[in-house]
């Protein structure tokens, strides 16, 4: 786990870049470091791996003082992502991948074998890729390589410095998806910075949202998204936040908060899983394609119909905390 | 010490000498890099229009480059005693020619190529012809590369034209040709220092003409 | 066939048939007579030229790369303008003058002729070795720092293949120029195969003249064609196509 207290740094000059900071990312937790530009969400992160020196305050890596660690030593025990993949050019695809592991000094049958399973884990077919260049590799293939990079010597803690922002759209949300699962599968402590609103919400298990180096809320991103603590926050995640938070929350989570309209036998109305997120069912409803909207569960069973009504409902309850009539 | 005042003095002492010698080079340089540029720059931009042209001409001069000046010379001299032309003005004038050909179309030629291709695009649906989009887009544009590519010539040209004074042609060289047939090396190394002052100044004061060529927008 | 790739092959084929031309009118004029009637005295010039070439360019690579790898540590980076701005004016000055100057403190012979061209080939290789250097880009050292390499892995790793490229084509640019000064040493008494080609420009004579600046220039292109496969073969696949990619 990583734990910020009361972090500061100052540059040269007098120039606070990182006033104060404190928070916890826990085990097998992600936090997303978010704000504007300048907000000093990179520096900090990289406060973390001593790439940049830290003022004042305590930065602990599993209870260890990081200034005490030796830097490269701790380094070679953090996995490191950043945006524009940083693949050494000259280097094939497998020694890229297995640079820690060799410099720790595995021998070639586990670097092999770490190389097939972390490629397997990222999708990509290993014997295609180990003699090949990383200039020989898509964006999204190159970004995904930096990813296996960082996981090959098994890093208990990752740093990821916008590792998904230089890709577009399309491929920026299929490797996210794929991000999730890997990290379902390895689940590492991750400390995450993006510029994208979508993506943390999307990512994060909390958000740290940052201006000027200030801390302005820490908090999961349901609550950043429908609690904001200040103007400023509510002005970053947009005045569709509450749209937003819908996508985090599934039809089962409404179902179990309050209960679903009574079963209706119609053959014309929609059906849906009830793993699907709110943001998706009310788009449907918006749609004007039904009233309301039968919902399955995996197995098929009908369990009852899903109205706007409901949604409102659910709102009042669960995100504004009130209750209409 | 004494070496340096003997310097000071032949300085002092022989100025004009130095000044027709300075004279004759920067002539002899200066219509070998006039020659150049109007041969060199239209090839440049000629053969950006056709990839497998340009690679040959490139790799010719770049040959031409290698060889080593007193070994043109060398060659030249058998070749242009038929016309009785074999050592003077017209050899060396030909060799800073050939030198120079390297650097003017590699640079012109790579300048022209880089022109960001959304300007030319951009020309072209304005609706330029080909001779109005070289006019004005594309070698203004090439400009400060051009230029640079002239300034290298030229100072190559410098080096090589106190070289071509043991055929004949002239210039500072003489001075160093002549110490050494005469053991002085007061003047060796006062034609040395002048050849070298002279390459320094024509780098500097062409490095300015590239800075006012180049136009303001491309200010960097 | 196009139209462009036959421009391309007349031009090439005129070239090369005018250098053929060339080669028969010297052969069959004789003008190798020097090579054949001495050649034990051709192979002493040759030698001379080589050995002049070879250890100045030797000892250079030796002082030029170390230099170079030195000040581009974070330690001396303010060193860095000062001395490239040296080597760019140094490079400015004539070879013939570098070999005059180095007369005038050294007096003549082979010595002051190494020591000339030593001291000339030192900026080109020096210049590639810190362009070479600086041009590894930031975030990949960022990477390479941030992933626990130490300086020294980075340096082995990362900046040195990185950078091999440009560095051959320092030593290239090096040498080549060194052959070519090299047949001015005559002028300072240190031998080689300029002392034919000035002794044919003194006596008007075109069998020495050919037969050392033929010579000559065919060891300036073979030194700099095998540097080229030298470069080819000793720079990483990856790196090639990393500048194939910046290029297009």
């Amino acid at each position: 786990m990583i734990q910020f207290q009361n972090v500061s740094k100052i540059y040269e000059g007098d120039v606070q870049a990182i006033n104060n900071v404190s928070f916890n990312v826990d085990n097998g937790e992600v936090v997303i470091l978010i704000g504007p530009s300048g907000c000093g969400k990179t520096t900090l992160l990289r406060m973390v791996n001593q790439l940049e020196s830290i003022t004042d305050g305590e930065i602990r890596l599993h209870g260890n003082n990081v200034k005490e660690l030796n830097k490269i030593e701790m380094r070679r025990n953090i996995g490191y992502v950043i945006q524009s993949n940083g693949l050494f050019p000259n280097m094939t695809i497998e020694k890229n991948v297995m640079i820690v592991p060799d410099l720790l000094g595995w021998d070639r049958k586990k670097q092999r074998d770490r190389f097939h399973y972390l490629m397997e884990l990222i999708g990509l077919h290993p014997d295609d890729y180990r003699t090949r260049y990383p200039h020989e590799l898509s964006g999204g293939q190159q970004q995904r390589i930096g990813v296996a990079r960082a996981l090959a010597a098994d890093p208990p803690v990752m740093l990821m410095d916008e590792p998904f922002g230089a890709l577009d759209p399309i491929i920026r949300n299929r490797l996210q998806e794929e991000f999730l699962q890997i990290q379902r599968e390895v689940k590492k402590t991750i400390l995450f910075v993006s510029h994208d609103i979508d993506e943390a919400v999307k990512m994060g298990d909390k958000i740290t949202l940052l201006r000027k180096g200030e801390v302005m809320q820490f908090d999961r991103p349901t609550e950043i998204l429908n609690h904001p603590k200040n103007a400023f926050v509510s002005e970053f995640v947009g005045q569709d936040r509450v749209l937003k938070s819908m996508s985090l929350y599934s039809i089962k989570d409404l179902s179990q908060a309050i209960s679903l309209k009574q079963k209706v036998e119609s053959n014309d109305t929609k059906t849906i899983k009830e793993d699907t997120s709110l943001r998706i069912a009310i788009s449907i409803l918006l749609n004007q394609e039904a009233d309301q909207i039968i919902v399955l569960d995996d197995a098929g069973n009908n369990l009852g119909s899903l109205t706007l009504d409901l949604i409102e409902q659910f709102l009042h309850k669960e995100v504004k905390r009130t209750e209409i009539k | 010490m004494e070496l340096i005042s003997d310097l000071i003095n032949y300085f002092l002492n022989n100025y004009d000498i130095l000044f027709g010698f300075t004279a004759e080079h920067v002539q002899l340089v200066g219509i070998a890099i006039i020659i150049a540029i109007l041969i060199g720059v239209p090839v440049g931009i000629y053969i950006t229009t056709n990839e497998e042209l340009a690679e040959t001409i490139l790799q010719i001069t770049s040959i031409i480059m290698t060889i080593p000046s007193i070994a043109l010379f060398g060659i030249m001299i058998p070749i242009l005693s038929i016309i009785n032309q074999g050592i003077g003005f017209l050899p060396a004038l030909i060799a800073l020619v050939l030198y120079s050909q390297l650097p003017i179309i590699r640079n012109t030629y790579t300048a022209i190529n880089d022109v960001d291709p959304n300007i030319r695009d951009a020309a072209i649906g304005i609706g330029m012809t080909t001779f109005q989009r070289l006019r004005k887009v594309e070698i203004p544009n090439a400009m400060p590369l051009i230029m640079a590519g002239i300034r290298t010539a030229t100072v190559l040209n410098i080096g090589i034209g106190a070289i071509a004074a043991f055929i004949g042609s002239g210039g500072l060289g003489v001075l160093i040709n002549q110490g050494i047939s005469r053991s002085n090396s007061t003047m060796i190394l006062a034609g040395a220092i002048a050849v070298s002052v002279l390459a320094i100044i024509a780098d500097l004061f062409l490095k300015y003409v590239q800075k006012r060529f180049t136009p303001k927008g491309l200010n960097s | 066939m196009s139209k462009q790739k036959r421009i391309a092959i007349i031009v090439k084929a005129f070239f090369w048939i005018l250098v053929l031309a060339f080669f028969y009118w010297v052969v069959t004029n004789n003008m190798f007579s020097r090579i054949i009637e001495d050649p034990n005295k051709f192979f002493t010039l040759l030698t001379q030229h080589i050995t002049i070439v070879i250890v100045s360019s030797f000892i250079a690579v030796l002082t030029s790369i170390p230099l170079g790898i030195l000040l581009t540590r974070p330690k001396f980076r303010r060193g860095e303008w000062l001395v490239v701005n040296i080597a760019n004016l140094g490079q400015t000055i004539p070879s013939l003058a570098v070999l005059a100057l180095a007369m005038g403190v050294l007096g003549i012979g082979m010595k002051a002729a190494i020591v000339a061209l030593y001291v000339y080939s030192l900026l080109p290789i020096l210049q590639n070795t810190i362009a070479g250097i600086d041009s590894v880009d930031s975030k990949t050292k960022d990477a390479a720092r941030g992933m626990g390499l130490t300086p020294k892995q980075i340096l082995w790793r990362v900046e040195l293949p990185n950078a091999a490229f440009s560095i051959i084509a320092g030593v290239r640019t090096a040498l080549v120029i060194n052959i070519g000064t090299a047949a001015l040493a005559y002028l300072i008494g240190g031998g080689g195969l300029g002392v034919w080609i000035f002794t044919g420009i003194q006596l008007f004579d075109n069998t020495y003249l050919m037969s050392g600046a033929i010579p000559v220039t065919l060891l300036a292109i073979l030194v700099d064609l095998g540097c080229r496969v030298l470069q080819f073969l000793l720079v990483p696949k990856g790196l090639r196509l990393a500048r194939e990619a910046i290029k297009s």
